[in-house]
């Protein structure tokens, strides 16, 4: 009886040349494999075993190449050729969130050249310039960046380079005091081109204006770490002590959301514009524990860059 | 009476300096308002040290975590 081991280590060495003993080893230039499983018949799957040869196009064996035909035996044990195309190491998609994307939008990775990844809030308006909003610590690297370093969309982390990302440039920042107490965290990026970037936030629409949230009034975020996500205001006047790479700092007026199904925000998120049900932003989002998410308060926000979001 | 925004303010600088105190903010309770304290983490030590009520207003104590920045 032929033995199925055998005849694929022979297989092997025959289409995809590998060494055998005793054989010179030849390659098959349309098999991509060759493995042991159930004959295929008029396509149905049958009881017997057979050698297994997958190739990247079936064609019928009078048009194939004289010595490249694969053989109906193989040390006496059946082939099956199968079609299997190319095979290739497995790259998920990132989602979209993550990707470049132009116009780029609120919602999607962003940050400073030497910062993982933080998310584009939304477009913010002084008199006549219009400029990408998200926190400090993503657009000028918590205080150390300067005016005029690039910001990538999509972030460092998510591939952004800075030969070929770049959206624009860093623009002002509110600094983060160490000593005192901060109403936000906070930054302005210039975009080289206005039609390198949109009102919208993905998959929330265009803001109506901005306003304070209420105590347990209903919000969203879209952010580039857990998307779309639903939350509850269940605090807007808390004080918190936060932690950061340089260092931990005490903020006031702010507001703590928690998630409506499990977590608001996750790292990455930092950034999102936090949108009541009737469209107008309420905050931004820059930190949070296990439990809650921390956010500025959009007034705040705007007041101190001296902007209204578009 | 004082609102409980001014009580908030006039104690927040020193609870925030006690140990496992990460936040101190409003909220309601039974239909009132209340101080909340959020604390890192649910320990008797931490717990012990807080107070039950500032200035006739209720305290609620809230375990958060530590916040971090995103």
């Amino acid at each position: 009886m032929a033995n199925p081991e055998d005849a694929k280590v022979v297989g092997e060495c025959q289409f995809l040349g590998l060494e055998r003993e005793g054989m010179t080893p030849t390659t098959n230039p349309n098999v991509v494999g060759v493995g042991i499983g159930r004959k295929t018949v008029r396509g149905m799957s049958s009881e017997d075993l057979a050698l297994k040869v997958y190739v990247k196009q079936k064609v019928h064996p009078l048009l194939v190449k004289d010595g490249l035909v694969i053989p109906d035996e193989v040390e006496g044990f059946p082939t099956d050729v199968e079609e299997a195309g190319e095979f290739s190491i497995w790259r998920p998609i990132p989602p979209i969130y993550q990707r470049k994307v132009r116009p780029a939008m609120g919602g999607l990775s962003i940050g400073h050249f030497a910062v993982t990844a933080g998310t584009f809030a939304c477009l913010v308006r002084d008199a006549g310039e219009t400029f990408i909003l998200s926190n400090n610590h993503v657009l000028a690297n918590e205080n150390r960046g300067t005016e005029g370093d690039p910001i990538l969309q999509p972030g460092r982390f998510d591939g952004g380079k800075t030969d070929r990302d770049v959206i624009g440039r860093l623009d002002t920042f509110v600094a983060v005091d160490p000593d005192g107490m901060n109403l936000v965290d906070t930054a302005l990026a210039a975009p080289f081109d206005p039609r390198d970037v949109t009102s919208d936030i993905l998959g929330i629409g265009r803001l109506r204006g901005t306003k304070d949230a209420v105590l347990e009034e209903k919000v969203m975020k879209s952010g580039r770490t857990t998307k779309k996500t639903n939350g509850i205001v269940v605090d807007v006047s808390a004080t918190l002590r936060v932690g950061y790479q340089t260092g931990s700092y005490l903020f006031t007026d702010q507001m703590i959301i928690k998630g409506e199904r499990g977590a608001f925000s996750a790292g990455g998120d930092s950034g999102s514009t936090i949108v009541a049900y009737d469209g107008k932003a309420v905050g931004l989002l820059f930190a949070g524990s296990p439990f809650f998410t921390i956010s500025n308060k959009m007034s705040n926000v705007e007041k101190a860059l001296d902007v209204k979001v578009v | 009476m004082a609102s409980v925004a001014d009580v908030k303010r006039r104690h927040e600088v020193r609870l925030m300096k006690m140990p496992g105190v990460v936040g101190v903010g409003i909220g309601e309770k039974d239909g009132k308002e209340c101080i909340r304290i959020y604390v890192e983490k649910d320990h008797p030590k931490i717990l012990r040290a807080l107070p039950e009520s500032l200035e006739e207003v209720p305290v609620e104590v809230v375990v958060a975590g530590t916040f971090k920045a995103l």
